[in-house]
């Protein structure tokens, strides 16, 4: 029984993890900072949200084989299209 | 032997994702559209920098906090009801997922309330190119809520009527699966639409 209820504590964890992310996330936003390096720090904030949340909500972290990375991947693609635009931009 | 019975038994359970196969495919879809989406949104971006900035500002940060922290709680009670039928407590999985569907409610209100504010100043799709990737990229997510919510709703339904045990708990993380896909997605979302500049 303790096996299967194992996982709740770093879910827990995760979640405060999370909720301090998006604060930090929306702090930026409200001091209306801004550029290149603003950008991708909030950008990397979220990626490594998506990640926990993959990892730990979804149970993709426990996983061995090809279906612990779709999320990952995911993450990844986006996140450099998107830092590849913002700094032509920039 | 039976050690190695039961260590064989989770290497075997631990290659496949938690749920039914088929919304995995399915997540994996709608994700690569949003994929192309915020892609879409970061290279349009790139071209007219100066609007984008400019109407981002228009924007709620308050209501899109808001909205992340009712994604991102309900998402952990979807987690807790997932523990709670592998203990195979029915009405403590219901429960929670019961919990998970009030916050998205909330986020419907929450949204509903921001698109109501901006049709009621005359903003469309046709506004400008802001206007029109941040309405299309949200309110297709906002669909998504809300098919979440009803899937959820499905699953809480049969958990309470005693639908799942322990042992057979598929639709469970079926639902749980889903639905964190939909917070997944807000998490990108938020930082990119509301945030970055």
């Amino acid at each position: 029984m303790s096996n299967k209820i194992m996982g709740m504590r770093p879910c827990t964890l995760v979640y405060l993890a999370l909720i301090i992310f998006t604060f930090i996330t929306f702090y930026v936003g409200e001091q209306h900072l801004s550029g290149l390096s603003i950008s991708l720090i909030v950008l990397l904030l979220a990626l490594i949200k998506g990640q926990l949340v993959g990892s730990y909500f979804m149970g993709l972290g426990r996983l061995q084989g090809l279906w612990r990375w779709p999320v990952f991947i995911w993450l990844f693609i986006p996140g450099t299209l998107i830092s590849i635009a913002f700094y032509l931009s920039a | 032997m039976q050690d190695q019975v039961i260590n064989n038994d989770a290497i075997a359970i631990n290659r496949h994702p938690p749920g039914d196969l088929a919304i995995w495919i399915f997540i994996l879809a709608e994700l690569s559209v949003f994929a192309v989406f915020f892609a879409a949104y970061a290279f349009t971006r790139m071209n007219n920098v100066e609007l984008f900035n400019e109407y981002q500002l228009t924007l709620d940060r308050k209501a899109a906090l808001l909205n992340t922290l009712a994604l991102i709680t309900s998402s952990y009670f979807v987690v807790r009801a997932v523990a709670a039928i592998k203990l195979n407590d029915t009405r403590g999985c219901a429960r929670w997922i019961w919990a998970a569907i009030g916050m998205g409610f909330l986020f419907v209100l929450v949204k509903g309330a921001e698109y109501a504010h901006h049709f009621g100043e005359g903003i469309n799709l046709s506004t400008n190119t802001f206007y029109m990737f941040y309405l299309s990229l949200t309110f297709f997510h906002f669909m998504h809520v809300i098919m979440g919510m009803v899937i959820l709703a499905a699953v809480a339904l049969k958990a309470r009527r005693g639908g799942y045990s322990d042992q057979e708990h598929t639709g469970v993380e079926t639902g749980a699966s889903y639905w964190h896909m939909v917070d997944l997605v807000w998490l990108i979302l938020f930082p990119l639409v509301y945030v970055m500049r």
